[in-house]
């Protein structure tokens, strides 16, 4: 009887210690990060928010360095909204990766976080979208070009080496993709655009700026 | 070239096939390369420096709505060899899919399915876009200028 106790004592022991484990070893990430979430859409793992943190409204976009209608979106629907929407604070905005279309994708989102570290996220993540070809794999966002971008934002580079090549956020931008999936993305740019009242809109594709001015005007 | 489009489309059946040709591939070509969005409104709109794209897509439509009901008339009317006609289909579809695959839910659902064969399959057909469509607009415009000239011959067409 003692010697079943003690064997299911050490059982439940083990059980209780890889919980643990478990946990802290996939909450060591979330360290220093605020649960973000809106409607539906958890972007605890994404960008820093643009904007004003407390606009009623959030726009999140899950998105690939290497695909071109994200391109076409930040390039021609980008500019406009952050204009009339975020520089005004009626609406903020968050960057999710959905990092699948070539092998040098997530590379490319891991890099924007070693930028982040360094307080230079949006500005690393304009300057891939505005340093991007047309080409998916063709060396433009490989582990060389991805620190001579980091390299010319004037960032500490033995930080961002050590980030990059640790593979520090590879699991971060896992987590995103596999978020991204959960919410029913199949495509990049994916748009989810949540209310005051939690109401939630998604918009697929580089949809142009009046279907954002209309879905937000309805929503303000 | 004139008599030999009259030949074929004075049959009806021919103006409606090529008429449901051209209006699946541009539109679905359209919404595909999205110039065309459904949801949440119905909006078209040709981003900046996309413009080729768009022309190529125009073009690739006609010429599908011509040639396909062309050789299928020569297969109909003719009892002639669907060789043609599969060159004719064969171009259409690469055509098609070069720009259909990209960032959006098709070449999604290709990467989830088909692992890093359907990632390279993929990168090849997003960054040869332009090179395929235009490769297949040049196909089809030999299979039409081939098929005019063997209609003149099979039907004397003066």
């Amino acid at each position: 009887m003692n010697k079943k106790g003690i064997l299911i004592g050490i059982i439940i022991s083990i059980v209780i210690l890889s919980v643990i484990v478990a946990y802290s070893s996939s909450s060591v990430e979330t360290e220093n990060l605020d649960v973000r979430t809106y409607g539906t859409v958890s972007t605890t793992m994404g960008s820093p928010i643009m904007g004003d943190s407390s606009a009623p409204i959030t726009i999140v976009e899950f998105g690939d360095y290497q695909c071109h209608q994200c391109y076409n979106w930040f390039h021609n629907t980008k500019p406009p909204l952050f204009q009339n929407y975020i520089d005004t604070g009626k609406v903020n905005f968050v960057f999710v990766d959905l990092a699948f279309l070539g092998r040098d994708s997530p590379k490319a989102a891991q890099a924007s976080y070693c930028a982040e570290d360094q307080g230079k996220y949006w500005e690393y993540h304009n300057h891939l979208y505005n340093s991007q070809e047309s080409q998916i794999d063709n060396g433009w966002a490989n582990s060389e070009r991805l620190k001579a971008f980091a390299f010319s934002l004037d960032l500490d580079m033995e930080l961002f080496d050590d980030c990059l090549d640790s593979g520090k956020y590879t699991k971060r931008v896992q987590y995103n993709i596999d978020e991204a999936k959960k919410l029913g993305a199949n495509g990049t740019p994916t748009f989810f655009i949540v209310g005051p009242d939690g109401q939630q809109q998604k918009l697929v594709g580089a949809q142009p700026y009046s279907v954002f001015k209309q879905v937000l005007d309805s929503m303000i | 070239m004139m008599q030999t489009l009259k030949l074929v489309f004075s049959n009806y059946f021919y103006i409606v096939l090529s008429s449901v040709i051209f209006t699946f591939m541009l539109i679905g070509l359209l919404v595909i390369s999205e110039y065309i969005f459904l949801d949440p409104y119905l909006i078209g709109h040709i981003p900046q420096g996309t413009e080729f794209g768009f022309v190529l897509i125009v073009i690739l439509s006609i010429l599908s709505a011509l040639v396909i009901p062309m050789n299928i008339y020569r297969i109909n009317i003719l009892k002639k060899s669907k060789g043609k006609m599969r060159s004719s289909v064969f171009s259409s579809f690469i055509g098609s899919i070069a720009g259909a695959c990209s960032c959006g839910p098709i070449g999604f659902a290709v990467v989830s399915t088909f692992g890093s064969v359907g990632a390279t399959a993929l990168s090849f057909l997003t960054n040869f876009e332009l090179p395929i469509r235009v490769g297949a607009i040049g196909l089809l415009a030999f299979t039409y200028y081939t098929t005019v000239k063997s209609l003149k011959i099979e039907c004397q067409v003066i």
